[in-house]
């Protein structure tokens, strides 16, 4: 139970993040935390039924499920590739506009557009 | 060649020509042999997929559904996937849409290999999106189709683009955890992620667990609703519609927002719950086609105008969709509506894309985006170029289209749909919702009016002949919708319920009722229209465009739309 409750609270750091916070590199953190707490959840949900690493010729009995780990496997892929891909907006846009501020930005932006 | 083969065909052939399209990119030096690598990626990815569609209709009308496993592992281990008549539909769509776009974009922008590339992985994650009966499968499918999206919007190289690509990023990449989320409540209480297994499950789940079931039904609804753009959760959609190049746009608008939406009326039938969470979504999109059409009228920029008329059909889709999900498709009206539902997606993306390329051609020439500002637009492109107006022809028949005037396609899509909600209240706000499309095209149309607004000194001469064949193409489907509408509606219906012996008699459309409708709605649109050009009305408008809005607000919404559908399933 413990561990559910300190994801939730990292799942609510992560979101403050993305929504409190105006400068965008934080939101790309808030962002990376939210989805690690997902990633954490399912591999907690896995270990209910074992303790050992899901290779079956070392041990036979007692592995964790394996379906969530290989399905967090493309989870973190997919959420490399969006950090990346929103690490590239960021500094695109600070190349526009010569700030981090969400505020600052939405402002140059409309002034050019 | 099997037809798990042909099926598999529809995702792996665009990818193929992705990767071949990407080896252009590779020998940039040799302008000549890229620009063919390019070519033969687009013709493998975009027209191919063509052949075993044809092949693979012949084998869905006769009501098969064919079923596999993705590199024929064991069902239960493997990756599912099911092609049915409703797959078979939407991928006509995106393969018409992403075709017509692609012509375009050869004259129209972005060219170049790495946009052909990441447009064909776009087009493969549309195929397999519809495809899949697989909970995280479908959640991949819609994290390519995103990511690609926010890749593509920036392309236009204006600044708005890249922070709309940037806002939609955020909040869409966001709701996808919560996407994830729901996936795992499922999980854990069926121990399954294949739709087949989750359904099983389902049914005898514990009560307690009845509880867990309901919140990840509603995690995964809104999560696919912010990528439909359904009210509230509609806010990243306009700037990131009408600041990308015109062609991706046009497929946007076209496919990207409605494939979800059929994809998720499938993970809907899973659930107990499944018919109020579509009278919900019927009453949401009941209030976004109104709303969006009003916000719409008040737009000056000409491309957000069109953005927000996407909200508003989509509006009238998802209405149409949420009330045939809570009827059940196995009643006449359930299966009548579905039918609207998905002959207006088909018929909006062919209109939809037609207004945003002829739209985008006349800005490219003009240079002037404010529809205040452009006028003479016919002029102004003969200087540019256009010898016959074409575009201003394809521009008509795509404002005729989305104002539903007969006999084009448009009136045929709408009035089967108001025609299944007849007597309730989604009814009369769709009917004036219409009024307000008639009165903002009008102001819409007023750019092609003679004038002598537009500094002629900012006109550019562009190239046209592929962007006349998208806009003709897409022209003339239009016209055939509209003509050929016993025989499409008589082809969806059996490929939306193969088994049913339901004879389904096919509505007189063109009888004097609706014609007479169609002249109220136009006639009350006209004074629409000069309502709004007296000071008061246009004051309010203003203030509605120029309303606050920012990067909270789009999770504020997402917050508060996730929690009314939660309570409405609870109470």
């Amino acid at each position: 139970m413990v561990e559910r409750i300190l994801l939730l609270l990292l799942f609510m750091v992560g979101f403050w993040g993305i929504v409190g916070k105006k400068h965008i590199i934080k939101k790309i953190f808030g962002l990376n935390i939210l989805n690690n707490a997902a990633v954490i959840l399912f591999i907690v949900e896995g270990s209910r039924i074992g303790t050992n690493a899901p290779i079956m010729e070392q041990t036979g009995s007692s592995i964790v499920d394996p379906v969530p780990q290989a399905l967090m496997l493309t989870a973190i892929v997919i959420g490399v590739c969006i950090t990346a891909l929103s690490l590239a907006l960021a500094v695109h846009l600070y190349k526009i506009s010569g700030s981090f501020d969400i505020d600052t930005i939405r402002l140059k932006v409309q002034d050019e557009a | 060649m099997k037809p798990e083969d042909l099926v598999f065909s529809t995702l792996m052939l665009p990818l193929l020509g992705a990767a071949i399209a990407l080896c252009g990119k590779l020998i940039h030096s040799h302008k000549r042999i890229a620009k063919s690598f390019e070519y033969s990626g687009a013709i493998i990815g975009l027209a191919l997929p063509w052949v075993a569609l044809i092949l693979l209709g012949q084998q869905v009308l006769r009501g098969e559904i064919i079923t596999g496993v993705v590199g024929n592992w064991y069902s239960g281990v493997g990756i599912s996937y099911q092609f049915d008549g409703l797959s078979w539909l939407i991928q006509v769509l995106g393969f018409t849409i992403g075709l017509v776009a692609w012509i375009y974009s050869l004259g129209g922008g972005p060219k170049g290999p790495a946009f052909t590339t990441i447009f064909l992985i776009q087009t493969a994650a549309l195929a397999a999106t519809i495809i899949t009966t697989d909970l995280f499968n479908l959640f991949v499918c819609l994290e390519v189709m995103g990511i690609t999206s926010y890749v593509l919007i920036p392309t236009s190289k204006k600044p708005g683009a890249s922070l709309a690509a940037f806002s939609y990023l955020m909040v869409s990449a966001s709701a996808m955890v919560f996407f994830l989320l729901g996936t795992y409540g499922l999980y854990r209480i069926t121990g399954s992620l294949s739709y087949e297994g989750i359904s099983l499950g389902l049914k005898i789940i514990s009560p307690q667990n009845q509880m867990i079931a309901i919140v990840s039904c509603t995690l995964l609804v809104s999560a696919v609703a912010i990528r439909v753009a359904v009210m509230p959760l509609y806010g990243w959609l306009p700037d990131a519609h009408a600041l990308a190049p015109h062609a991706v746009s046009a497929v946007l608008s076209g496919v990207l927002i409605k494939t979800p939406l059929f994809a998720l009326s499938r993970v809907l039938m899973l659930f107990a719950q499944g018919p109020e969470v579509g009278q919900l979504m019927s009453i949401a999109g009941g209030v976004t086609a109104l709303a969006a059409v009003i916000i719409a009228l008040s737009q000056k920029d000409v491309k957000r105008l069109l953005a927000y008329h996407s909200i508003s059909q989509i509006g009238y889709i998802v209405s149409a969709w949420g009330m045939a999900l809570q009827f059940g498709l196995e009643t006449e009206t359930g299966l009548f509506l579905m039918i609207g539902a998905y002959l207006h997606a088909l018929f909006h993306a062919l209109f939809k894309g037609l207004l945003f390329l002829s739209v985008g051609t006349t800005i490219d020439a003009t240079g002037q985006r404010n529809v205040y500002v452009l006028r003479g637009a016919i002029g102004l492109l003969r200087k540019a170029g256009e010898r016959v107006p074409i575009t201003f022809f394809t521009f008509l028949v795509g404002a005729l289209a989305i104002t539903a005037l007969p006999p084009l396609n448009g009136f045929v899509s709408k009035n089967l749909i108001t025609y299944g909600l007849n007597n309730s209240y989604l009814y009369y706000l769709l009917i004036s919702a219409s009024v307000g499309t008639v009165a903002s095209f009008i102001k819409l149309g007023r750019i092609f009016v003679p004038g002598t607004n537009t500094k002629p000194s900012r006109i550019k001469r562009i190239r046209f002949r592929s962007r006349w064949v998208a806009q003709l193409t897409l022209a003339i489907l239009c016209i055939i919708g509209g003509f050929w509408t016993p025989t499409v509606i008589e082809i969806v219906a059996k490929l939306l319920a193969p088994h049913q012996h339901m004879v389904l008699t096919a509505p007189e459309l063109y009888t004097t009722d609706s014609l007479l409708k169609t002249l109220w709605i136009t006639f009350g649109g006209i004074i629409l229209y000069l309502l709004i050009q007296t000071a008061p009305l246009k004051k309010a408008l203003t203030m509605i465009r120029t309303r606050p809005r920012n990067f909270k607000g789009l999770f504020v919404s997402f917050s508060l739309g996730t929690a009314a559908l939660a309570l409405w399933l609870l109470v």
